[in-house]
């Protein structure tokens, strides 16, 4: 589907690409961290991203028939969207968990707005808040990584393997860890979050090729991170601020999920303030309510503010005072 | 009276359990009028004017007149005339100081009278800081603080609502869920959204 | 004698207050969260419908108009009072469950809606049947709605588990699941109707 709508001034100069191959090459930029998952908690959680995918894929085409819309499952934006939500999962969920989830990111996050390009809101993170609120249970059982095994020292609890924020939200130190091992992904943690070096590999190709800018995720991050680093948990400025960027879903939400062109906003200026804004929810969340992690929603409420800040941003227009 | 109950009390009213999100008070209007920014704007900073002016007087109402001669059941009829007749009053101010902020809010201004967010706040406060009938230190200040927060929470779910709608207007929408049921649906994430501010401890 | 009985059948359907005409949103989603609330719900606001449409329109010839809208307020909280300190005394239970809600009657927007779109014009007895008839489709648009949040949100039904092994989605005894119940709904007979068409 190439998009001829074009939102600037003249001169233009063209790129031969579309929306369609923009949408495949996330994909492909998404295919190291789903790897890392599986080799991190193994067969289960390839069975999760599989029925994500599938359950997004026939959702949006079963839907589009039945609303006698033109079938768009080929445009790579509902592969995206069942593998994030996939990738926003515990490895060992019932199967049924990533189905209805899917189901309801592209149903209630996507077609209801109208399709793609039209809703308000990240659709993958949708379905998560769903879930989250619906089986609360599912979503926050936990598996150890494999690698595990029987050297690895749990320090807290071997049955429910809380995660380092879970860890943490309760006060307790979650020094049992290295930075090396949060980097690697060698935690407990949703499919798609805890492999810090394969979602870097992916961010910095999308960086490169420019199909996400560095507005949004750099000031989320560096929000959370300054944040996280000032109201430390053993007085001001002593927080552990590394730990706070590389656990939790901070990384996968900044470089993937909040840089979503459609529900983020247009200019560069007000990406700032989404980045800021994304940073500043996440961080309030993580230290003082009552969830140990607060991306989804950080995301979400920004994605709500976003038609606004686009108003008051608006670009000046050539010509006009 | 401390800082950590006002804080609370903000956190409360505007995020957690904001008032049209949590509790579903003041929907009509919400649903009705958040199609557009300005309106929005208009009718949130008006309820917010009354939600804080009959915190105060219901406040007032119920410790020196309905508490001590034991007319406490006398509640709600007497909040919703004391409501009615200060938005009554509200209207004739507006209308004789300035004829054109009274004709910009046009009919959203008597709307405000069965806004359940107003009553909803005044019974709220009665409820969060009456203990059998005596009032716990500091009341006053925190149902007068409830009032404008409640307030503030109103305004930011119509301002962010009426950006969504706006933007919406571009949309090819499918058409049985257009207007109502698809505002509905918003809500219904935004709601879901908010509730990343659960359990808020300082 | 038809026409008294199309007053009453026009609230169940044509002119539900919930679904056509949207009003009285607020204890509707509220109040939703199990059956039982549902229609104790939908029985108080009933009688207070009942009340206030047969006294307003008893005395609509005395009310001055400038005043009515606060007249018919002071009819209304009247009525709601009474079912306050009933429920209190017999059902001091469902007087929790539904918390704030009951005295909200008040400013139920169906309550004053009928009153001043339709009591203070027509006939006492008519009056009474559009009380009648739109008190009963609340009650049923309740009853639907909180069906749907009770059996897919608690796994329950009036109380009864049904289905063993059946997981419910808790969202939707939220908030949140109450707004997206009701939009959906909403959405289900808007193409209803076009579908008729």
């Amino acid at each position: 589907m190439k998009n001829r709508l074009i939102v600037s001034f003249p001169p233009h100069l063209h790129k031969d690409e579309s929306v369609s191959k923009i949408m495949w090459m996330v994909v492909i930029s998404l295919i190291p961290t789903g790897l890392a998952g599986v080799l991190i908690f193994g067969i289960d959680a390839l069975w999760v991203i599989i029925l994500g995918v599938i359950s997004a894929l026939l959702s949006e085409g079963i839907l589009q028939l039945l609303g006698k819309r033109r079938v768009s499952i080929l445009d790579g934006s509902a592969f995206i969207t069942g593998l994030l939500l996939a990738y926003n999962l515990p490895p060992k969920v019932p199967f049924w968990l990533p189905i209805v989830g899917s189901f309801f990111s592209i149903a209630i996050g996507k077609l209801i707005f109208g399709g793609l390009g039209q809703n308000i809101f990240n659709p993958a993170l949708v379905g998560r808040v769903f879930l989250m609120a619906s089986w609360p249970k599912y979503m926050t059982t936990f598996s150890p990584p494999l690698s595990a095994g029987a050297g690895f020292i749990h320090p807290f609890d071997a049955v429910t393997s809380a995660t380092p924020l879970a860890i943490l939200k309760e006060g307790k130190s979650a020094e049992y860890i290295s930075y090396l091992d949060l980097f690697l992904g060698k935690r407990g943690g949703c499919i798609g979050e805890v492999c810090i070096l394969a979602l870097l590999l992916g961010a910095i190709f999308l960086l490169i090729k420019g199909y996400i800018s560095w507005h949004i995720p750099i000031t989320f991050i560096f929000t959370t991170g300054v944040m996280t680093y000032v109201f430390g948990q053993k007085g001001l400025f002593s927080g552990d601020w590394l730990l706070h960027i590389l656990c939790g879903g901070l990384i996968l939400g900044a470089f993937f999920m909040a840089t979503d062109c459609v529900t983020s906003p247009l200019t560069g200026r007000g990406q700032i303030i989404f980045g800021i804004g994304c940073g500043l929810i996440t961080a309030v969340i993580r230290l003082w309510g009552g969830y140990p992690e607060g991306v989804s929603y950080a995301i979400l409420m920004m994605n709500a503010a976003t038609p606004l800040i686009d108003r008051y941003t608006r670009n000046r227009v050539y010509g006009v005072k | 009276m401390n800082l950590a109950q006002f804080l609370t009390i903000f956190i409360s009213a505007v995020f957690i359990y904001n008032v049209i999100l949590s509790r579903f008070l003041g929907l009509c209007s919400f649903i009705a009028i958040s199609k557009e920014t300005k309106p929005a704007l208009a009718m949130s900073l008006a309820v917010m004017f009354v939600t804080t002016m009959s915190s105060m007087i219901t406040w007032l109402i119920y410790r020196f007149l309905l508490i001590p001669f034991n007319l406490t059941y006398l509640r709600t009829i007497s909040f919703i005339l004391v409501i009615a007749t200060f938005v009554q009053f509200v209207e004739m101010v507006v209308r004789k100081i300035s004829p054109a902020l009274y004709r910009f809010f046009g009919i959203y201004l008597p709307l405000i009278t069965v806004n359940c967010a107003v009553l909803g706040v005044a019974v709220l406060n009665v409820d969060m800081f009456f203990v059998n009938t005596k009032a716990v230190p500091g009341s006053f200040y925190y149902s007068l603080f409830q009032g404008i927060c409640v307030g503030l929470g109103y305004t930011l779910a119509m301002l962010l609502m009426s950006g969504i709608r706006e933007r919406l207007q571009l949309s090819n929408i499918p058409k049985c869920v257009k207007d109502f049921p698809l505002a509905f649906v918003i809500a219904s994430i935004m709601s879901l959204a908010f509730m990343g501010f659960n359990g808020f401890r300082f | 004698m038809k026409k008294l009985f199309n007053e009453f059948l026009k609230g169940i359907i044509k002119e539900n207050p919930t679904f056509v005409l949207v009003l009285g949103l607020c204890p509707t989603l509220a109040v939703s969260v199990s059956v039982i609330n549902g229609i104790g719900m939908g029985i108080a606001a009933t009688f207070v419908l009942l009340g206030s449409n047969i006294i307003i329109s008893m005395i609509k010839n005395i009310i001055p108009d400038r005043i009515r809208i606060p007249c018919f307020i002071v009819v209304i909280a009247t009525f709601v009072t009474i079912v306050e300190m009933t429920m209190k005394a017999y059902s001091p239970v469902l007087n929790r469950a539904l918390g704030i809600y009951v005295p909200l009657i008040v400013v139920n927007c169906i309550v004053l809606g009928r009153a001043e779109a339709y009591a203070q014009k027509a006939p006492v007895i008519n009056a009474l049947f559009d009380g009648l008839g739109m008190g009963i489709g609340f009650t049923l648009a309740l009853i639907l709605i909180s069906g749907i949040r009770e059996f897919l949100g608690a796994g329950k039904l009036m109380g009864h588990t049904l289905i063993k092994g059946f997981e419910p989605a808790y969202v939707l005894g939220m908030p949140s699941g109450a707004l997206l119940v009701i939009g959906l709904l909403l959405g289900f007979f808007n193409l209803l109707k076009e579908r008729k068409q």
